[in-house]
């Protein structure tokens, strides 16, 4: 049931976030078949409402952003992404413990890697955002495109890695 | 034992490719910050973590039990390394029911930790039910990678069909000759009182009759009648059954066979039985404890096996079938050949009594109430009254019982016609 709450609560600032960043009401009717699709999700518990509902609310979030045009903010962008990860996260522990007796331990653990791992994420970020933004000056407009197709390239082979090493271990 | 990843990692990759994608599409870096936690998530598959090592013990209440009853499971798990997440699946065997608990468990464990767990569960239909597997799974912290492990030890719980108690039995018509409850004609050692005849040498003392002594004027003594005891063969008809799961006419003869050999053998018969079906299995007659275990675990395993073959009960050894026993035939006469074979021991001079469950009862209730439901009922109603009628024609003893009443009943209705005294 805890986690249950947990992901209906990851859910709710999922989708409350784009609305904070742009107030149109059609992100609001995105929003809400976003929550829908989680409360789907959260009810029944099934996998596909709860990865539909974080592709929604993605796509809610990049129109807010569309539509707003300002200045990029990694803060905001990272907390809701913990939002999606805890919302995926809890629906898949709920999923696990479903019809179990769940150990007050657990929980604690659960809450406690949650906030240990939300934290050193948020560190992180303000640490690439402030040497981005020292390094940016300094990188020519033409190479950029290049950095970045290198970044994602650079993304995709790390995970092939792991996903490699994951099931050779 | 190793990892697998979980499905999770599928959904996580589906996003990060969604928010990358909408990046690129609204030309907005923010969403790559959206993918990050995601990503830095999977970073941890890239760990090579060993299985935590944890182990599980099971232990149950009880291992006999009768139909109805509740065995308290208790499982345990105890972590050798720590485990982030792990989740105990106790065993939960079919035909049985949680009372109270649950058979799933999940918990947080640290080196070292144990953690412990009870459950109840309510056996409804009788059987052999295994309880001796455990199911430990345990996730990483992120619920990316997987392991399950399986703890085997054969643990059977009996659950044995519910006995009713019974006053009214049929009475055999002939006894054996070792000691038991039936008050004999013949004479000699017993309790009941015969006869009044007069002393002769070799008489004990204590066997006089001192008050007719006196009035006869000469010393007379009592003689006592003997008290034997009778052997019971009970047959079950394993043919066809019909009726609700767990309340099948099978069911409830087994519970009616288990009732019936429980009572006489309180009354120091000797009790045997046969499955009469589609195999035929048996246990020769015997008394005591030990026999009324022998009988109940035979029970146990009565279970319709459909044939077209039909058994000849000539392959059934004598020493099962002793002659002069009562054999009480527990049938819902769904299958002809059962009858068949009934009458066949008849013919044989066996003392038959038929027990017949019924079986409308029971199909009824499993029927929508209709006209032409009731009109069918009351058809077979007939058929079924016509075939008792043939039995009792061929002077065997007829009990039917309607499972909706108790069992006393129906054998308290019993008539035994030309049944005077038991013969020694």
């Amino acid at each position: 049931m805890i986690m249950r709450l947990a992901a209906a609560g990851f859910a709710l600032v999922a989708f409350l976030l784009p609305l904070l960043t742009a107030r149109p009401r059609a992100l609001v009717l995105t929003g809400l078949v976003g929550l829908l699709l989680a409360a789907i999700g959260v009810v029944t518990l099934w996998r596909w409402p709860a990865t539909a509902a974080a592709c929604v609310l993605l796509v809610d979030y990049a129109a807010a952003l569309w539509l707003v045009a300002g200045p990029p903010s990694a803060v905001g962008a990272t907390i809701f992404g913990l939002a999606l990860l805890g919302l995926l996260q809890s629906m898949e522990l709920g999923r696990t413990t479903r019809r179990a007796t769940v150990d007050a331990t657990l929980v604690r653990s659960q809450l406690l890697g949650w906030a240990g791992f939300g934290a050193g994420i948020a560190a992180g970020v303000m640490l690439l955002a402030t040497a981005a933004r020292g390094v940016a000056s300094t990188i020519p407009l033409t190479v950029a495109p290049f950095l970045a197709a290198a970044g994602a390239l650079g993304v995709l082979a790390t995970v092939a890695t792991m996903l490699r090493r994951s099931h050779e271990a | 034992m190793t990892w697998r990843p979980t499905p999770l990692v599928m959904t996580l990759l589906t996003v990060v490719a969604w928010a990358v994608c909408l990046a690129v599409l609204t030309a907005r870096a923010e969403l790559l910050f959206v993918a990050l936690p995601l990503v830095g998530a999977m970073v941890t598959l890239n760990r090579r973590a060993t299985v935590p090592e944890c182990s599980a013990s099971l232990d149950v209440s009880a291992d006999r039990v009768f139909e109805g009853q509740t065995v308290t499971v208790t499982m345990s798990v105890h972590a050798t390394s720590a485990v982030s997440l792990v989740v105990v699946r106790g065993p939960l065997p079919a035909d049985t029911d949680l009372a109270s608990g649950r058979h799933r468990a999940a918990a947080a464990l640290r080196r070292g930790e144990a953690a412990t767990w009870r459950y109840e569960v309510r056996c409804a239909a009788r059987g052999a039910h295994d309880f001796g597997t455990v199911i430990v799974q345990g996730r990483d912290r992120w619920g990316l990678r997987a392991w399950e492990r399986r703890h085997v030890a054969p643990r059977p719980v009996h659950v044995y069909p519910r006995i009713a108690p019974l006053r009214s039995l049929p009475r055999p018509a002939h006894t054996q000759t070792s000691i038991g409850d039936y008050v004999s004609p013949a004479l000699g050692e017993g309790i009941e009182p015969g006869d009044i005849r007069e002393f002769a040498p070799g008489d004990r003392i204590r066997q006089v009759n001192w008050r007719a002594s006196l009035r006869l004027g000469s010393l007379h003594v009592t003689q006592r009648r003997r008290e034997r005891n009778a052997d019971v063969v009970l047959m079950i008809d394993t043919l066809a059954a019909a009726g609700p799961r767990h309340e099948t006419t099978l069911d409830l003869g087994v519970r009616a066979a288990a009732s019936l050999a429980t009572a006489y053998l309180a009354r120091k018969d000797r009790v045997g039985l046969i499955n009469y079906g589609g195999t035929i299995d048996w246990v020769k007659p015997g008394s005591g404890r030990l026999q009324y275990e022998r009988v109940a675990d035979t029970l146990l395993k009565a279970t319709v096996v459909f044939t077209y073959v039909t058994k000849d009960l000539g392959f059934v050894p004598p020493r099962v079938l002793p002659s002069h026993a009562i054999v009480i035939a527990v049938t819902p006469l769904l299958d002809p050949r059962f009858a068949k074979a009934a009458l066949d021991l008849a013919a044989r001079g066996f003392d038959v009594v038929v027990l017949a469950v019924s079986p409308v009862a029971v199909t009824r209730a499993m029927l929508k109430t209709s006209p032409l439901n009731a009109l069918a009922c009351r058809l077979w109603t007939l058929e079924r009254r016509a075939a008792l009628d043939t039995f009792r024609r061929h002077g065997l003893t007829v009990c039917e019982w309607n499972p909706s009443e108790p069992l006393e009943r129906a054998l308290a209705g019993v008539e035994r016609r030309g049944l005077r005294a038991v013969a020694g």
